[in-house]
């Protein structure tokens, strides 16, 4: 939690804020229109702008307020806005914590934060506790406190507070979730994923749209910082939170090599960046068990030179998905020489057939209007998904729940790499009411 | 990394055509003193590897040990059909080993027995003055371990996994010449559908056994010969911890179920051997590696990689990775098919059908034509042979190999090595040390699983001799 952010009165000021906001949160709703969700971002970097650029595409959606620091990315927000003819937001740039002011509008439904990493729980409790949802970039939380922040929060003041994980929307997230469902792979029994991708020169900033805060995590950090993007999917087809939960994990992490390497190569031997040592492993491995004795490999690696691969392999009792080489196999479908000897072999088969077979509703209804939204489509449809629950009165797809769950890997895989990859036991953020949530209804992803 | 871990792949290696020039291995092999050899256990593997050692000359066969009469007379058969004096053979009771090396005279045991029994052999032998080649697992427990250490190094004889394979000595080549940087991380492991052969009465049901009472990696070995070597183990660096995790355990009764009927007692049996295993192996040096262990679930073969400071290099059995394509994530996870480029990559690693000596795709922080994009590594085995390879050429054999593992028609590569080192004397490349650090990884994998994935220390086998060990290499 930042110095200049001060629990207490933040706290204080919401249960007030609360109570004012409840009035101004009473819809004028005409019959038959879509309800009107009036909303505010926090940070509109590159992420926060792509985020509003689906947003304004959404019927019912007003955005009143914008939050930046940095006044050309306000201004660039702000003109999104104009240019889908909306009234201009007004505009947040004082300081670091003007997105506090933001959050005590009266005006608003739900407070978006796409900041840096750091201020993504202060944001979204001071949303939640002015009486507003809250939706987070990845991940929610940095910390254990932060995870019960967040959870504590919402059920205090009954706000959501949801992580905004776009990659539970893929077509193949949702597909492999179908062929669940379906009982094509059986019961999960296991999953590898990770987050492979070598975004040096992101973190470093040497390339537009860098991200050179981030280079700031991996001084003095060492564990897995980013593992929402494939925890998500999993978490939706192993029923975590609704059916099971995780239980503990293990993480280990190589030596640091190859970011001080960059650094000298591209930034010279002389420069800060190149003489200092990174504490961050060049690749994380986290093994996490869950209560009812599923396992995941999940994989960080965002350091060393490695084209960007989609590591992902489900394997069910029935049979294994395996994403990264876009192939099957399936007991008792999928080929497999009937020898009944060491010379068996099981053969993979071509996903064509399934992704046909057991493409996603939500893709085939809005796979069209996605298209061109980010991601390949999922930016849209994550935030689709949100603003239409919020519209019905829905429970989130993804809950403060989930994003304390999925965020709280982060500290624990870090205490774990400290101790020398000792076991870490996950927090029960439901309080036992895992066992009794339903499982996530794909069809009812729409 | 499939087929270098299979036996077979032994066979790839000697039949891959690689350049014959035919020479090398007599002059190596020539020596007029025959090698003595003892097998105990000669079923469906020891006798696969009864055979090889039949095809070979100047190599004597001089005692069977086996349990099993059937197995033990089709050995004795073979022996004379190749033209050699009837074998002495000891099948009378389980402790037939002890008498065979204690009354013969051999230069060493082929240990092809259940697992349970390699270590007990393996020291008998030693104790008897002679020295013995292990079937994997070498040991099962960590006292085994170190009783098999101590004894080599009380007797001077030796216990090895002699015939173990040689992995990909071209991909290692590669990395030693700095093309990859240095290695940060590997993963293999061994994912083989076993669930027939463990419930199959005809095949290997003592296996079945272990999964009933242990849960861990019970089968390390495999992946190990491959990856011990490419991250210096023993030989510059050491495993210095590991944690393990499994899934439950419902496939194998499961499956009963399915072959034999829900109410049967194997469908009832209590299995503790979670399906999945996952384990992460810490060096001294920072390196990690993760080590899959699945022999019950419908899964194809593995696949294995290895990430370095400067590139990566993957492989796998029919197998292609879609990110041989631009890596738009709508390509990657949407629904389309994945680009031309992705389709170009594909032949490699098909064509390569595992890992052996052969390509895989790579991809070269500055080298490789396309950034963020894999290549086929074709090109760089050529380029990157390992010097032993260049000038070896298998023995052809009259006949094709017998028995599991058999259908090939040359000498394996690991025979001939362990012939030669028998004949000059000397340890197998692949040594006491490094057998025994293989092979420990079950009981530490069992006792991190037992303890909820806490974490193991690993022990040193070779009292801090690691540190200056020579890298492994065949010359």
């Amino acid at each position: 939690m930042s110095e200049t952010y001060n629990r207490r009165e933040v706290l204080q000021a919401g249960t007030l804020a609360a109570v004012a906001a409840g009035n101004a949160l009473a819809q004028q709703q005409k019959p038959g229109e879509p309800k009107i969700i009036r909303i505010g971002i926090v940070g509109t970097g590159g992420r926060g702008t792509e985020l509003l650029r689906n947003l304004v595409r959404l019927p019912g959606v007003k955005v009143p307020a914008l939050c930046d620091i940095n006044e050309k990315n306000l201004a660039r927000a702000q003109d999104v806005v104009v240019r889908a003819n909306m009234p201009k937001p007004e505009g947040y740039s004082r300081n670091e914590t003007d997105w506090k002011r933001l959050c005590d509008r009266n005006d608003l439904d739900l407070v978006l934060c796409a900041t840096p990493w750091e201020w993504h729980t202060p944001v979204c409790v001071a949303a939640m506790n002015a009486g507003k949802h809250a939706a987070s970039e990845v991940p929610a939380a940095q910390t254990i406190e932060e995870c019960w922040q967040l959870v504590d929060t919402s059920e205090k003041t009954g706000r959501h507070c949801a992580i905004l994980e776009n990659d539970c929307y893929y077509r193949e997230t949702l597909l492999i979730l179908n062929m669940i469902r379906q009982d094509v792979l059986g019961d999960v029994l296991f999953a590898e994923a990770g987050y492979l991708h070598d975004i040096r020169a992101v973190k470093f900033g040497v390339v537009p749209n860098g991200e050179p805060w981030r280079i700031e995590q991996s001084v003095n950090r060492n564990g897995n910082l980013y593992p929402t993007h494939p925890i998500g999917p999993l978490a939706w087809w192993m029923d975590i939170n609704r059916g099971d939960r995780f239980s503990h994990l293990v993480s280990m992490s190589t030596k640091s090599r190859s970011l001080k390497e960059f650094a000298i190569k591209n930034l010279g031997p002389d420069d800060p960046r190149a003489k200092r040592d990174y504490k961050l492993g060049d690749v994380n491995t986290t093994l996490i068990r869950t209560e009812k004795g599923k396992t995941i490999s999940l994989y960080h690696d965002t350091n060393t030179p490695r084209p960007k691969e989609h590591l992902l392999r489900v394997q069910g009792t029935k049979g294994v998905f395996n994403s990264q080489m876009d192939k099957v196999f399936i007991e008792g479908r999928s080929n497999h020489s009937d020898a009944e000897n060491w010379k068996s072999v099981h053969e993979w088969e071509d996903t064509a057939e399934y992704r046909k077979q057991y493409d996603p509703k939500l893709w085939q209804e809005k796979g069209a209007l996605a298209a061109n939204g980010g991601h390949g489509g999922v930016d849209y449809l994550e935030l689709y998904r949100l603003v239409k629950n919020l519209q019905e009165g829905k429970p989130l797809d993804i809950d403060v729940y989930d994003a304390a769950a999925w965020s709280v890997i982060v500290p624990l895989s870090e205490a774990s790499v400290a101790g020398r990859s000792k076991p870490m036991d996950f927090p029960d953020f439901t309080r036992g009411r895992w066992k009794n949530r339903p499982p996530v209804d794909v069809d009812a992803i729409v | 990394m499939s087929g270098e871990l299979d036996r077979r792949n032994f066979l790839s290696l000697s039949a891959a055509g690689l350049a014959l020039s035919g020479s090398g291995f007599a002059a190596q092999t020539s020596s007029t003193k025959p090698v003595r050899l003892g097998f105990v256990g000669v079923g469906n593997r020891g006798s696969y590897h009864l055979d090889c050692a039949l095809g070979m000359e100047g190599v004597e066969v001089v005692a069977l040990c086996d349990i099993d009469d059937q197995k033990l007379y089709r050995g004795k058969r073979w022996v004379e059909e190749a033209g050699q004096p009837s074998p002495h053979l000891y099948g009378d009771s389980r402790t037939g080993y002890v008498q065979l090396c204690e009354k013969e005279n051999l230069d060493c045991i082929i240990c092809c027995t259940p697992w349970q029994y390699h270590a007990a052999v393996c020291v008998a032998a030693m104790k008897n003055n002679k020295n013995a080649v292990s079937e994997v697992p070498i040991v099962i427990k960590l006292e085994e371990a170190w009783e098999i250490v101590e004894t080599h190094e009380k007797t001077k004889k030796w216990a090895t996994m002699g015939l173990e394979g040689y992995g990909n000595l071209t991909l290692m080549n590669m990395i030693r010449k700095g093309l990859m940087g240095d290695v940060i991380h590997a993963e293999g492991g061994y994912v083989h559908d076993l669930r027939m052969v463990q419930h199959s009465p005809t095949e290997e049901p003592w296996r079945l056994e272990h999964s009933a009472t242990r849960n861990g990696n019970l089968y390390p070995d495999h992946p190990m010969a491959s990856i011990m070597r490419l991250l210096d183990i023993n030989h510059g660096d050491r495993f210095d911890s590991l944690v393990s995790m499994s899934t439950k355990s419902v496939m194998l009764a499961r499956y009963a179920a399915l072959k034999y009927g829900e109410n049967t007692p194997p469908a009832q049996r209590k299995f503790a051997q979670g399906d999945v295993n996952v384990t992460l192996l810490h060096t001294a040096g920072g390196k990690m590696c993760t080590l899959n262990f699945d022999t019950d679930t419908p899964h194809p073969r593995e696949f294995f990689r290895v990430q370095c400071t400067k590139g990566v290099f993957m492989s796998g059995v029919g197998l292609s990775p879609r990110g041989g394509a631009p890596a738009g994530p709508a390509a990657r996870r949407g629904q389309d098919a994945p680009g031309a480029d992705a389709q170009a990559a594909v032949p490699a690693a098909r064509a390569a059908g595992g890992f052996g000596s052969r390509g895989g795709l790579i991809y070269l922080d500055g080298r490789s034509p396309v950034d963020d994009q894999w290549e086929s590594a074709d090109a760089y085995f050529q380029e990157y042979q390992h010097p032993y390879l260049k000038s070896y050429a298998p023995k052809p054999r009259k006949a094709a190999l017998r028995g599991h593992g058999g259908g090939g028609t040359v000498t394996p590569v690991n025979w001939e090595r362990l012939v030669a080192a028998l004949r000059a004397g000397r340890m197998p490349d692949y040594d006491v040390y490094d057998s025994v650090t293989s092979s420990v990884i079950s009981p530490l994998t069992e006792k991190s699983v037992a303890g909820g994935s806490l974490p193991v220390e690993f022990p040193d086998f070779t009292k801090g001799k690691w540190k200056t060990a020579k890298q492994f290499d065949v010359e």
